[in-house]
């Protein structure tokens, strides 16, 4: 199997290690927020969706450019649609990911 | 406090055997050398700083930095792309490469500089069958039309990942690769190009010689 990487092209997919969904989003408020914060939280880091078709995913091109991407995947059918690059990746944007 | 002497020694010692190895008596498939003597430095840009970083990288080596899976070509320096926004500086020495020290005030706050010139081993495979022997081992596409001379790519190789490009074909009009593989699996690497290369016929230089 292979996939597109951005920067590098196709390349076998033993280049790549795969890190989990891509599409929670890091709850935007204070630390010492109260139950609703903490509430959250737990659907941050704990609770993801068993979806049957495109995902959204983080892999990391370790074997190769060092790069964090974004993946769309099929589950079913394990077809790359699009693969580009995680906010951050390289230097060329003046903020890192997150950043404000 | 006992003293140590710190002597520096080929990490290839073992494993370098020079001469005609393998399969044949006539011109060799495959050439094989280890270029022992270089200056290597790892070049990142800070987030941002693309532009003086080329600036930079122009006025200190005569080179613009890469594009993407190229390398680019000055006096001395050969600038390799490593990655999105990072480059590697090479030169052979004795050639007077702008010392580390000339780096670092060029790229002073524009980049984040790294010297590998020990942390990595330089070997360079040409020939008539130096695709065929290196099939064996990587899965870049290595035909003229996608991989010419100029290329570049960051890859693993054997589960070690490897800096890797073309260069001008040699004297007889065979295609050269480099290969810049971490120091400590170059034993492992250098046994993986001979093998793959024997059933072609092998000659290995001598140790720091090149081609």
């Amino acid at each position: 199997m292979r996939i597109a990487c951005p920067f590098c092209g196709a390349r076998d997919s033993g280049e790549f290690t795969y890190l989990g969904d891509a599409s929670p989003k890091r709850p935007d408020a204070p630390i010492d927020g109260g139950v609703a914060v903490e509430d959250q939280f737990y659907d941050y880091v704990y609770l993801r969706d068993n979806v049957a078709g495109l995902t959204r995913e983080y892999w990391y091109h370790g074997g190769g450019c060092r790069s964090w991407l974004i993946a769309e995947r099929s589950t079913t059918t394990h077809e790359f649609k699009s693969v580009t690059a995680a906010p951050g990746a390289g230097a060329a944007k003046a903020k890192q990911a997150g950043e404000r | 406090m006992p003293d140590f002497v710190w002597s520096s020694q080929s990490p290839l010692k073992k494993a370098l055997v020079p001469g005609r190895h393998g399969a044949g008596k006539g011109a060799p498939g495959v050439a094989l050398s280890h270029v022992s003597d270089i200056a290597l430095v790892q070049v990142m840009a800070r987030r941002g700083r693309n532009a003086d970083v080329a600036k930079a990288a122009k006025k200190l080596f005569g080179a613009e930095p890469p594009a993407a899976l190229k390398i680019s070509s000055g006096k001395v320096v050969t600038l390799v792309w490593s990655g999105p926004d990072q480059f590697l500086a090479f030169s052979e020495l004795p050639q007077t490469a702008p010392s580390i020290e000339q780096q670092e005030q060029a790229f002073s706050g524009s980049a984040s500089l790294s010297n590998q010139s020990d942390g990595r081993c330089l070997i360079r495979i040409s020939g008539p069958n130096a695709r065929d022997a290196l099939a064996k081992m990587t899965s870049l596409d290595l035909h003229d039309s996608v991989f010419p001379v100029g290329s570049a790519a960051t890859t693993s190789i054997d589960h070690t990942a490897v800096n890797f490009w073309r260069e001008a074909d040699d004297a007889s009009g065979n295609p050269a690769y480099v290969a810049l593989v971490f120091t400590s699996f170059s034993d492992t690497l250098w046994h993986l190009f001979v093998e793959s290369s024997l059933e072609y016929g092998v000659e290995v230089a001598a140790s720091g010689t090149g081609h």
